[in-house]
């Protein structure tokens, strides 16, 4: 499956550090529980979510997206934590990454290689998972068009994607600070309390206080400075729910704002890991 | 010289306020073993490190040699940077992954083709266990894998960290045999070791060095010179002989004869054409009383400054210069 014979993989380093990820990824079973955990998820809000109601039916796909989006932002965060916390402190320990660093490769490569490699474990867990529940709801669903709800997964899966692309490089900062994988677990597990979490009561609270300088240039600013609540704004604004918080319906960066602030939190947290990684005492 | 593999010259690291290397110089040779020796925290693996590129010295430079054309004779290559082969001090690889599987992954990022690692797996007799993850493997086959790994690319440079540390003799044994091979084809080996007595056999050069700083670097004939150790010789009958011989008796001591190189034909002769005694052992010290020797100088000598609070830095830096003059005064060979 990730043959490095293939001249693709033979040449570029990135690639075969990615290969290599993603090979440890399926022989850990990450990608196996990781789906699981999100099939369960996906199928139980999706075909048992009514149930609370008293009745057993097919949720609109507006509705299934906010459902679906409300518990992913606090498991996605948490799977790319645990995919990644290790990913420098542990080969350090191990003593590979010594060995890494004597080999003609760079930093750069790398973190971009492990990156793609952790990206494509959760890419093909999510796909799995909620593309795996799209399918069914078209097969199923009487009131499904095929065309609409695959595009509404699939951006759903891509956003899905870019918060755990965020998140995995959280690991890695933490990962390349620490020096010890158990206080990389308890410092991510307290960087997820807070931005999952935390953050978003202490936005509340700030908002209800009703401080004078709180405007929406404000509040957009505060929902970018966190990229579970960039993810619930995309979700909600990519399906134009009204069902949602009000906070995100009022966001007028749109959809491709709101993506492109993805995109930034993911570059710099990329430069930072480059930065740390060049830093990092050997 | 032309033919160095490996010339550090004068380099200095700090970290923090900690001095962890002091101008420390030394060359190695193409086709030479040279143990690296020290005790924890010498500096050994900063200096590892450094050579690797790793780190870059505050003082100082490190040159290697250019990479060599296999196939025409050591023509050195304009450009082509040195292959180095690096094993790390208790590495432990990827547990999940099979013997095959890690050296695949280290071979692609060397460039190396699988054929290369077929060829690696049977010479180190893993071709029954390369199917297996490597949590299976035993301590012996993780640190053959890990040599193997190491030889990757054929290097022209190969630097081990502690490479015998937890295998039986056999085990050892296969490993200096290998990096024996190695030298036939003109790889500079650097050893990093604390088991003295079997590296002894298989070295070039050795290096001593302790808080840093070098204390001793040499052959080991150069090294049992600089020591000062005697030569010991034991013999049947010894006692009586040294009764009657008042030129013997002032080399004996605690039931043997201890003299230095130079004296050794005197000695010999006496006992064999005066007193017919064909049948003696000689045995010239050994890596680990010269490594003792040099560890318990440089421990005296920093027992004596601490000792001594009330010298200045200058008379401090002189008393230290004249201590150690013998070694930093060695040329490297």
């Amino acid at each position: 499956m990730f043959n490095t014979s293939l001249p693709l993989f033979r040449h570029s380093p990135v690639l075969i550090i990615a290969a290599k990820e993603i090979k440890d990824g399926y022989r850990n079973r990450w990608i196996s529980y990781i789906s699981l955990i999100f099939i369960v998820l996906s199928f139980s809000v999706t075909f048992a979510g009514s149930a609370i109601t008293g009745t057993l039916a097919l949720p609109e796909l507006n509705n299934l997206i906010t459902s679906l989006s409300t518990i992913a932002v606090f498991i996605i965060p948490l799977a790319a934590i645990l995919l990644s916390y290790d990913a420098f402190v542990g080969e350090d320990e191990s003593g590979t990454l010594l060995l890494l660093l004597s080999y003609p490769l760079t930093r750069s490569q790398i973190i971009l290689g492990k990156l793609i490699g952790h990206g494509s474990v959760m890419l093909l867990s999510t796909f799995i998972a909620f593309g795996g529940t799209g399918v069914l709801l078209v097969l199923l669903g009487e009131d499904y068009g095929a065309i609409e709800t695959m595009l509404v997964f699939m951006q759903f899966i891509l956003s899905s994607f870019l918060l755990a692309l965020t998140f995995i490089l959280i690991g890695y900062l933490v990962s390349l600070r620490v020096t010890e994988k158990a206080r990389a677990v308890g410092s991510l597990l307290f960087v997820w309390f807070l931005f999952v979490l935390l953050y978003d009561l202490l936005l509340l609270a700030v908002l209800v206080a009703d401080f004078s300088f709180m405007n929406q240039t404000v509040i957009n600013l505060l929902i970018a400075l966190n990229p579970t609540d960039l993810y619930r704004a995309i979700n909600i604004m990519a399906i134009g729910d009204q069902g949602g918080l009000s906070l995100f319906d009022e966001t007028f960066w749109g959809l491709e704002g709101l993506y492109c602030s993805m995109f930034v939190w993911i570059c710099v947290l990329m430069v930072i890991a480059n930065y740390l990684f060049r830093r990092k005492p050997l | 010289m032309e033919n160095n593999a490996v010339t550090v010259n004068n380099v200095t690291h700090h970290f923090g306020d900690f001095v962890a290397l002091k101008q420390m110089s030394f060359a190695v040779k193409q086709g030479q073993t040279m143990a690296l020796l020290g005790h924890n925290g010498a500096g050994k693996s900063t200096l590892i490190k450094i050579i690797l590129g790793l780190i870059k010295p505050d003082i100082g430079d490190v040159s290697l040699m250019r990479g060599l054309s296999r196939d025409s004779s050591n023509v050195s290559l304009q450009g082509v940077p040195a292959r180095l082969g690096y094993l790390p001090e208790n590495v432990s690889f990827y547990d999940k992954l099979t013997g095959e599987e890690i050296l695949y992954y280290f071979a692609a990022l060397k460039g190396v083709g699988k054929a290369k690692v077929a060829t690696l797996i049977e010479e180190f007799g893993l071709g029954y266990a390369k199917d297996r993850q490597l949590k299976t493997y035993s301590k012996g086959m993780k640190q053959r894998l890990g040599f193997a790994q190491a030889i990757l690319s054929e290097p022209d440079i190969l630097l081990l960290d502690e490479p015998t540390v937890g295998l039986d003799p056999h085990a050892s044994q296969f490993l200096y045999s290998k990096i024996e091979a190695l030298k036939q084809t003109g790889c500079a080996v650097i050893v990093c070791t604390h088991e003295l007595s079997l590296i002894e056999p298989h070295i070039d050069t050795a290096m001593i060095v302790a808080k840093g700083e070098r204390l001793a670097l040499g052959s080991l004939t150069q090294l049992q010179a600089l020591s000062g150790l005697k030569i010991q010789l034991k013999c049947e009958g010894l006692a009586e002989i040294v009764q009657k011989e008042p030129s013997l008796s002032r080399f004996y001591n605690n039931q043997a004869l201890h003299f230095d190189r130079d004296q050794q034909d005197q000695v010999v002769r006496c006992l064999t054409s005066q007193y017919g005694k064909f049948v003696f052992s000689i045995m010239d010290p050994g890596l680990t009383e010269i490594y003792r020797h040099f560890m318990a100088e440089s421990e005296s000598s920093h027992q004596a400054f601490t000792l001594t609070p009330s010298l200045n830095a200058q008379s401090k830096t002189s008393l230290k210069s004249r201590l150690f003059s013998p070694f930093f005064g060695m040329k490297n060979v």
